[in-house]
């Protein structure tokens, strides 16, 4: 049989050099399609029926052409192949790259796929290397049956290359259907838009609304409908589309996320999920630099949050990788104690007293928001005179806000760790222990030192945190308590002196 | 606060010193540098893409960036001060917007020393430290006799226990 004939997807032997899925090319194409297809549809609404018309479709195809050859030219230009015990990647149109990752190196190989990849049966392969030594590799896209046997292959001669042992596991947390339901529910705000619309459309049918649209000039299809028809077809296209997005949220989480286990082992968190093709990853503790507990506008109310971590190999001397994770897509927000002792030991979040900002925080935060309704109120005042000013209105909403974001904002320190807190939409709490802590810094703009106060940033190798707005006074403290803490942690001899 | 040639004569560790004043004129050339393209691209501006550039603005441009070339590195000196601590090089700086940044020995990855034209012909240096940090990595302590950056160099290196990048 000729080879031509043998499957796309079939394993072939290890050890040639071999290329990507022929499929690379149309997830490559979605990949700049997306980028395009906004521009493209804000440049059709503007130009529809016009002629300018001929011009976008021109421009786009200026545009198309180059990206389709580049797409191809990496296409053709990357090869993978496993030698020894590495993994050897070439790959760079003009200037051509070739990397060799050790696999003793290797931390954790990845099964990736999309739903669009689950149809078309190929995945991406992801290989984390730990150390730092290099950044991690991503095989886009194979076929299912091709990636799977790298990554047995790629495990099996990591374990033998790492002599991995496998250590005993504790459970740390598992994610019910329940819960996933309710992850992909309150994972954005598709539903509460989606709720409004419904409202919305309500409304306008009952008042009979006749909304005027200028500079829309549909083609054909809608010629013989009437303006208010329009509008409510787009009203209720729109809507669909909302509740679409909303219901595919909540079914991306349940199957990205099905059975989702986090697992510690030892100086290892673990964590295993997926439906169709169980994915896992590993987290070495030593990596996790910043944890990040969020609790978004539809998750607060529920007492729900989401536990990220962001994690940086920092070998003295060597490169960087950094990365930023769901450590727990969703979980109690009364759990942040365990699970934040699971990653940082030594730390009692909920003994964590967290104190304010100064009250002029307020008072700059309305600033803000007062100038930034100022210049919206500008070219509404010009378009629709003096009516344009009832946008002022909103000055007392832009207080509240002002006043919500005060209230947000806060820190607080313990023994060996920093934590900041803000956002008053969506509310964002670091943790970072000082061992992990690069830089300090303090920072006073001309108008914060006008009313004596500065910021503090707390930079680590993964991102920080800043805590703004304090008294001068109390942020020089926090700077020098903190400068003290980096360098001699709770229970090092320094500090028990 | 102390002056830059009383703390060669002190040779104290723990004082906040300041940057050499000659640092001054290698910010003036800088400044003077991108002043000029400013005035520089106006003009062209007006000459071939004939556009109307008001007579009045290229002198009050000119007066501007000047004044500023003039004026700004003083003030940029005076606010600039470092301080080799115990555990941490301190690092203060700025005029308008002021910073002080901290960076605790443990955590520096290594330490450069660099000069370019201008600074080779004032005899200066500036000691550049690394951290694996992602805001604010790296501090820059500029304008230093270039003898006094190898040895802020040499000293911070051997406190952070790295050997510097030669």
């Amino acid at each position: 049989m000729p080879s031509e004939l043998a499957p796309l997807d079939a394993p072939a032997p290890m050890g040639r050099a071999k290329g990507l899925h022929p499929l690379t090319l149309l997830f490559a194409a979605l990949d700049e399609g997306r980028a395009l297809a906004l521009p493209a549809l804000a440049g059709g609404a503007w130009a529809a029926g016009g002629h300018m018309a001929r011009m976008l479709v021109w421009v786009l195809v200026l545009l198309v052409i180059p990206a389709v050859i580049w797409a191809v030219a990496a296409y053709l230009a990357f090869r993978y192949q496993v030698t020894g015990a590495s993994l050897v990647l070439d790959s760079g149109v003009w200037r051509r790259q070739h990397r060799v990752i050790p696999l003793a190196r290797v931390q954790n190989i990845d099964l990736k796929q999309s739903a669009l990849q689950r149809v078309l049966g190929v995945a991406e392969v992801h290989v984390e290397t730990a150390g730092g030594d290099s950044s991690e590799a991503a095989l886009s896209v194979l076929g299912i049956r091709e990636a799977e046997a790298l990554r047995a292959h790629l495990s099996a001669l990591r374990v033998e290359a790492a002599n991995v042992e496998e250590q005993e596991r504790t459970l740390v947390a598992r994610l019910s259907t329940r819960d996933l339901l309710l992850t992909g529910a309150t994972a954005n705000e598709a539903g509460i838009i989606a709720a409004l619309l419904i409202g919305a459309a309500q409304l306008a049918s009952e008042l009979q609304l006749d909304l005027p649209l200028p500079g829309v000039d549909w083609p054909a299809l809608v010629l013989e409908q009437s303006t208010g028809a329009l509008v409510r077809g787009v009203v209720v296209v729109g809507l669909a589309l909302l509740l679409l997005a909303w219901a595919f949220s909540v079914l991306g989480a349940v199957l990205n996320y099905a059975g989702f286990t986090l697992e510690r082992a030892g100086p290892e968190l673990h964590k295993r999920y997926g439906s169709l093709v169980r994915r896992e990853a590993t987290v070495p503790l030593e990596r996790v630099q910043v944890i990040r507990i969020e609790e978004s506008l539809l998750r607060r109310p529920l007492g729900l949050a989401a536990f990220k971590i962001e994690t940086a190999a920092t070998a003295p001397g060597k490169g960087q990788h950094r990365g930023a994770e769901a450590f727990l897509p969703l979980a109690r927000a009364t759990e942040a104690s365990r699970l934040v002792a699971e990653v940082f030991e030594g730390i009692d979040y909920d003994t964590l007293q967290f104190r304010p900002v100064d009250p002029l925080a307020r008072r700059r935060a309305f600033v803000r928001y007062s100038l930034a309704l100022l210049v919206l109120t500008t070219p509404l005042v010009a378009f629709a005179g003096a009516r344009g000013l009832w946008a002022l209105a909103l000055l007392p909403a832009a207080y509240a806000a002002a006043h919500l974001h005060y209230r947000s904002l806060g820190y607080a320190v313990s023994a060996g760790f920093i934590a900041a807190r803000g956002g008053w939409l969506n509310r964002v709490t670091w943790v970072i222990p000082l061992r992990r802590v690069q830089t300090l810094h303090e920072s006073a703009t001309v108008f914060q030192r006008r009313h004596g106060l500065a910021t503090v940033v707390v930079d680590t190798a993964a991102g920080g945190a800043r805590v703004p707005n304090l008294r001068a006074e109390a942020a020089r403290e926090l700077l020098d308590h903190l400068a003290e803490g980096v360098v001699h942690p709770p229970g090092s001899e320094a500090h028990l002196a | 606060m102390i002056t830059h040639e009383e703390h060669r004569l002190a040779g104290e560790m723990e004082v906040p010193r300041r940057l050499h004043s000659h640092v001054v004129w290698h910010w003036r050339a800088s400044l003077l540098l991108g002043a000029a393209v400013l005035v520089g691209a106006l003009l062209l501006l007006d000459r071939l893409a004939d556009a109307y550039v008001p007579a009045v603005l290229l002198p009050v441009v000119v007066g501007l960036a000047l004044v500023t070339v003039w004026v700004w590195p003083p003030l940029e000196y005076r606010s600039w001060t470092y301080q080799v601590r115990e555990h941490q090089l301190w690092a203060q700086r700025g005029v308008l917007s002021r910073t002080t940044s901290v960076i605790p020995y443990v955590r520096i990855q290594h330490v450069d020393t660099r000069q370019d034209l201008v600074e080779r012909a004032l005899g200066l240096a500036r000691v550049v430290v690394f951290t694996a940090g992602i805001r604010g990595a790296e501090l820059v302590v500029p304008g230093l006799p270039a003898n006094e950056a190898e040895q802020l160099r040499d000293r911070l290196a051997e406190l952070a226990g790295v050997e510097h990048a030669v």
